[in-house]
């Protein structure tokens, strides 16, 4: 990584000059060169948006998808860097570009909304309080663009009337339909009626006709292709271009806070903490060695704990979220380099050009309910006033918050407050101070409610803070204090009424989990570990190394063991001579079924009650469930000794794909363990048999030992109840004929191809039902 | 008595090789069998003990340790070993033991071992609880499939039953390269298997094996690495996690053993950071050990700071130092272990010798899906990572020598479908003609393909010599 920043600056502006076409691979590789400069993440930013805004109409969308590419694949620092530059850049694109780019960048738009593809988390692209100004603009654009176009339906002169000589369609004279415009729009436009001259530098029109200026026309979704791209996008590049944020606070409180809540969302303190985390992360990844980074960081981390972890009272929420407010603005300031006072930032640098009229105030205060239709359109047409909008970003969203909450009738805080500020719609006080005082007012009335609200930006102050007030045990470390409900006097006892807290608060630290593995523990050399691995675990097999105890269990174990060597050694000289092939994988159900075969789980034929059944160890399973702990032959290898032994065919049957075929015995109940069957290539019941059903009903399947015992008794086959009587008891020969009649004429299980069904379970059913 | 002629050469051959080395506890015999090695290098444990990454050798059994193999043998206790032929070896003794990284792992192990315990007693009383879930994670060549296969077979030793995982596709796991899958282990591993255990070599056959074969379920990526293909790795991920999860529900041994998951190397970049969160989350894990990256590890330690298991555990995170013997592997020996690979799934080795079939089948006999070439233009709503959706490949000679892998679904089955459905196997291309419209295909098995839907994936690349 370059040291230089001025360097790493450079270089990518050239590279950026070189990107002249859409080229996943260049892109590609932009995004990578920002991915491995992520510290110099903010020189990066100002580079790439200063290329789009400078870069030729028909290149403009290869740099938007840069920056679509890099705030996707590398999230931190870049998304939080472009996201308070996102409008400007955006806009100032698309008033720029043609008709097919701009449908481009609206699905680009889109895509911000969601989380990455892929990415676990689940946040958008860029956080809603960015994207929204765009899309209100969007809407409001495209809203004019209808009027327009409705206008050009009722009287084509108009068209030739548009100003600059452009075949556009002003909506001079016809008011937008009120059907065409979103709810959530009405409320800002009728502040925002910018006085600002039209794209082509003329005058400001009067307010009446405010549609003249329309820089970019949108097409209405519904109604794509109806409006032609007018004038040509040269014309419209920023430099000359009005683009001006109208200093308009009301107009600004309006957007901001789009639905006053009568509380403080925790979600969105709860959001707002993570962003401020991702952050300081940032930060702290730039420069570890900071400690003043890394204790904000952990304070912040802890602040997060507590607000998750309880309930705060709509006070402390308050106060917690003017803090955090602070911050972000302490925070933005210092990474997001020269933003003098956030309001300015997306002022496009031509601002100069024209003057920039301060609004009439009788248009500012004019209601909102009665700003005419007609004059919507210019708010969402006009860069300037969009700007306006779109100066807000995250900062302001928080600090028109903190404005808000006093208004929250259940804040005890309240009467401590000035009165509460109008609701959003109608215009502050301080709608005419200049942009630069903005920020500013809305901070004061919180100030009030703590003294302890002097301009300490830091979260450990905060945290200091909370501690103090009542919210935050005094004592102990944040994360273990966790807060419980200690109400220390608090310097003001009427505003933090401790009663309001939970009294019992989670643990940070889940009880009962603590099985935390430390690497320093683990250097430590103990000699009876090894112990226990070698001797401890009993003595070895002499063939293969693996350790049996010397004990009844052990001794039991180890002699299926070795019985599993000597069988695997026969196995393997008869195999050689008949070849043999690899075996297909399994489908997720039959693997999740399996179970490991293993040599010492291997079951005496002493469970053998029926004469033979029993030929497979797992059949013991199938029977007794006191051998739990032992699987039936998953891998296979255990059971393939025991068959060559005992040539006896087996009595099993494939799994049947049949959904009405019982799955448990209806003799003893159990349920029919499903095991692979290395000889057959299947999946298998053991032990049971299949017997046919008079009519359409499908086959029941037994246990053929239970079957048989019961045939045998001349009983009614146990429990089952199922009639089975008539069908007397199958022999083993019966079955095995069975078996070949499904074409494997080698009754030695043995020799069975395994190609007889390449498909576990398939086909076997019908072949069953043949021979009855 | 003496033959003339013969019983005087060979000694004299063996002679020229044969040695005894003898290692002190906590000593490794470190060896590399060069390939012109044909007849590899016999090991006997003469006295001591001795195990190849956890896997105990049994006394006086002459174990043979086939070419381009790299691997060392380990003694906790001190061993004599009787080596004869030729290799690379060099041996590393520790006279302060706490400098072998082998304290540190079989630390591990125990700490494992109890948590294993614990889930046993708490399922004896009801509880559900798994044992405990460990993902292995560092830079390339730190050693971590080593340390998996070392902690597998120290569990299994101790009669359990851990579910391995693996989610590098630059090795597979009981499978081809190219491949995500998982297994229980719970018998002995292959010790002369050059990949220990965790070789395609291990995977059920038609016949017996002299060591218990494993079952794996195998997942298709068919990119060599997880940033070729992001979004298919991650949603690989997701369903074999949600097959372990279902496995841990099925069977309780496995479930109280735990999981051990290999991870791909990681560089630190944030998306490789946030695929190992990803598998963290996925699979639960609750013991994360990094190698020899504090990097990492503190980067680890920064995601789950705040995060517990969905059971509500604490993850804990450790970085454990990596043995200096880790050797590196160049190109040209991945591609080598990369084609044994190949060549040991159709044919076998040594000890079990297969016969795959070869089949010629018509072009209309079978439906090959293959990813669509990259795209040329950016499109901000698939950013680059994005799945491909599968599309019919066209059968041309370019499919020569690949392997393909075979689906479990059905060729009707929508794309989205065949991509993440479990791998039934692998063919592999002999040849295509072109006039006659025929492809040679050499399969495992002798049965046709029926209606099993093969996927053309870009990796492992072709074998040319595979039948040559």
């Amino acid at each position: 990584m370059s040291d230089n920043a001025a360097d790493v600056a450079d270089d990518y502006r050239q590279a950026l000059e070189d990107l002249t076409m859409n080229s996943r691979i260049e892109i590609a590789t932009l995004t990578n060169i920002a991915r491995e400069n992520a510290g110099h993440g903010h020189e990066i930013t100002e580079v790439l948006q200063n290329h789009i805004k400078k870069v030729p109409p028909a290149r403009t969308l290869p740099a938007l998808y840069v920056l679509d590419s890099v705030v996707k694949n590398v999230p931190t620092p870049y998304a939080l860097y472009f996201g308070p530059k996102l409008y400007s850049v955006f806009m100032g694109a698309y008033t720029k570009v043609d008709n097919a780019t701009r449908r481009k960048m609206e699905e680009m738009l889109k895509t911000w909304k969601e989380p990455v593809p892929g990415s676990i988390s689940t946040k958008p692209v860029f956080p809603p309080e960015h994207v929204r100004p765009i899309e209100n603009a969007l809407i409001a654009a495209r809203n004019v663009a209808y009027a327009a176009q409705q206008n050009s339906f009722h009287g084509q002169q108009q068209l030739l009337r548009g100003p600059g000589g452009r075949p556009s369609a002003p909506a001079r004279d016809t008011p937008t339909p009120p059907t065409a415009r979103p709810i959530s729009y009405q409320v800002g436009p009728p502040q925002g009626q910018p006085p600002f001259p039209g794209p082509n530098g003329q005058p400001p029109p009067h307010l009446a006709e405010p549609v003249q200026q329309q820089p970019y026309p949108m097409r209405p979704l519904s109604t794509p292709n109806m409006i032609p791209a007018r004038g040509t996008p040269q014309q419209l590049t920023p430099s000359v271009g009005p683009l001006h944020p109208p200093p308009q606070p009301a107009m600004r409180e309006a957007y901001g806070t789009p639905q006053p809540r009568p509380g403080i969302s925790v979600e969105k303190l709860k959001d707002d903490i993570q962003q401020l985390i991702i952050a300081e992360k940032a930060e702290f990844a730039r420069d570890p060695h900071d400690t003043s980074k890394q204790s904000r960081l952990k304070a912040l981390l802890d602040l997060q704990t507590i607000i998750q972890s309880q309930d705060m009272p709509q006070d402390q929420l308050m106060l917690v979220k003017k803090r955090i407010a602070e911050l972000a603005v302490n925070m933005r300031a210092s990474s997001a380099a020269p933003l003098p006072a956030y309001t300015h930032t997306p002022t496009p640098p031509a601002v100069s050009q024209q003057p920039t009229p301060v609004p009439p105030v009788a248009a500012v205060a004019r209601p909102p309910p009665f700003a005419p239709a007609a004059a919507a359109p210019p708010g969402g047409l006009s860069l300037d006033a969009l700007f306006g909008q779109g100066a807000k970003g995250a900062l302001a969203t928080l600090l028109s918050g903190a404005v808000q909450k006093p208004a929250s009738p259940q804040a005890p805080v309240q009467q401590r407050f000035p009165p509460p500020p109008p609701p959003a719609t109608a215009p502050l006080p301080s709608v005419a101070v200049p942009a630069a005082v903005r920020s500013t007012p809305p901070q004061k009335p919180a100030e009030p409610t703590k003294p302890a609200a002097a301009p300490a930006l830091d979260p450990a102050a905060l945290l200091a803070m909370l501690r103090q007030s009542g919210i935050l045990s005094a004592a102990g470390t944040p994360p273990a204090a966790a807060c419980s409900s200690i109400p220390p006097p608090t310097t003001a006892p009427g505003v933090f009424p401790s009663t309001n807290a939970p009294p019992v608060v989670q643990p940070y630290q889940p009880p009962g989990h603590g099985n935390r593995i430390w690497a320093g523990s683990l250097k430590q050399f103990r000699p009876l570990l090894a112990f226990q691995t070698h001797d401890g675990l009993g003595t070895p097999c002499t063939q293969c190394g693996r350790r049996f105890q010397s004990n009844e269990d052990g001794r039991r174990k180890k002699t299926a063991h070795m019985d599993w060597h000597f069988r695997v050694h026969q196995r393997i000289a008869e195999a050689e001579k008949r070849g043999q092939h690899r075996s297909w994988y399994v489908d997720e159900m039959d693997w999740i079924k399996s179970r490991e075969a293993i040599d010492v789980d291997y079951v005496a034929p002493e469970d053998n009650q029926s004469g033979g059944d029993y030929d497979y160890d797992y059949n013991g399973q199938t029977k007794s469930g006191a051998h739990a702990s032992s699987g039936p032959g998953g891998g296979g290898s255990s059971l393939r000794g025991k068959s060559a032994q005992n040539k006896k065919q087996p009595q099993y049957i494939p799994v049947p794909e049949d959904q009405r075929i019982n799955t448990t015995c209806p003799i003893c109940q159990e349920r029919f363990e499903m095991t692979w069957l290395d000889e057959a290539q299947e999946w298998v019941w053991m032990d049971t048999v299949k017997v046919p059903q008079p009519g359409n009903l499908p086959p029941r399947v037994y246990h053929a030992s239970c079957h048989k015992e019961a045939a045998r008794d001349g009983g009614g086959g146990g429990g089952g109840g199922t009639g089975t009587t008539s069908s007397s008891s199958y022999p083993h020969h019966q079955q095995n004929q069975n078996w070949n009649a499904k074409g494997t004429p080698e009754p030695v299980l043995g020799k069975r191809k395994a190609e007889v069904s390449l498909f576990p379970g398939g086909g076997s059913v019908s072949v069953k039902r043949e021979r009855f | 008595m003496s033959i003339p002629g013969l019983g005087q050469l060979a000694p004299q051959a063996t002679a020229s090789t044969n040695r005894t080395i003898s290692l002190t506890p906590f000593g490794e015999w470190r060896f590399d069998v060069p390939r012109s090695s044909t007849a590899g290098v016999k090991v006997r444990l003469v006295s001591g003990t001795a195990e190849r990454d956890g896997v105990e050798l049994a006394l006086s059994q002459t174990y043979t340790f086939v070419h381009t193999m790299k691997s060392k043998l380990f003694t906790w206790t001190g061993c004599t070993l009787e080596i004869s032929g030729d290799c690379n070896d060099s041996v590393k003794q520790y006279p302060v033991v706490e400098d072998s990284p082998m304290v540190s792992y079989g630390n591990l192990h125990f700490e494992l071992q109890k948590l294993r315990t614990e889930a046993d007693t708490l399922a004896a009383r009801s509880g559900r609880r798994p044992g405990p879930r460990v993902m292995v994670c560092g830079p390339p060549s730190s050693g971590k499939t080593s340390l998996a296969r070392t902690l597998t077979a120290l569990a299994t030793r101790m009669h359990g039953q851990p579910l391995v995982a693996n989610l590098d596709p630059g090795e597979g796991l009981l499978s081809l390269p190219g491949t995500l899958s998982a297994a229980v282990f719970g018998n002995l591993m292959d010790v002369e298997e050059p990949a220990g255990g965790f070789g395609v070599g291990s995977t059920p056959s038609s016949g017996p094996s002299a060591v218990p074969v494993k079952l794996p379920i195998v997942y298709y990526l068919g990119r060599e690495k997880v940033n070729d293909d992001v979004q298919l790795w991650r949603d690989l991920t997701r369903k074999l996690a949600s097959s372990i999860r279902a496995k841990f529900n099925e069977d309780e041994a496995v479930r109280c053993s735990g999981l051990i998951l290999d991870t791909p190397a990681v560089s630190l970049e944030p998306v490789e950071i946030e695929n190992l969160a990803l598998a963290v989350r996925e699979f639960a894990i609750n013991v994360v050990v990094t190698l020899g990256s504090p990097k990492l590890e503190l980067e680890l330690q920064r995601v789950f700071a705040q995060e517990t298991t969905p059971l509500g555990e604490v993850i804990s995170i450790l970085m454990l130092e990596q043995s200096d013997g880790v050797q590196q592997r160049d190109k040209h020996f991945a591609q080598f272990t990369r084609e044994a690979a190949i060549k040991e799934y159709f044919f076998g080795d040594a000890k079990r010798t297969l016969s795959p079939s070869t089949q010629s089948v018509s072009f209309d006999e079978v439906a090959i899906f293959k990813l669509p070439d990259d795209s040329e233009d950016y499109d901000p709503s698939q950013i680059s990572d994005t799945p491909q959706i599968l599309e019919p490949a066209e059968i041309t000679a370019e499919m020569s020598h690949w392997t393909l892998a075979v689906m479990n679904a059905s060729v009707n089955d929508p794309p989205e479908t065949i991509r993440k459905a479990p791998v039934m196997g692998f063919i592999a291309v002999a040849d295509v003609d072109e006039d006659r419209r025929r492809l040679k295909i050499l399969s495992p098995v002798t049965s046709r393909l029926g209606n099993r839907p093969l996927v053309w994936g870009r990796w492992p690349e072709p074998y040319i010599n595979l039948l040559g």
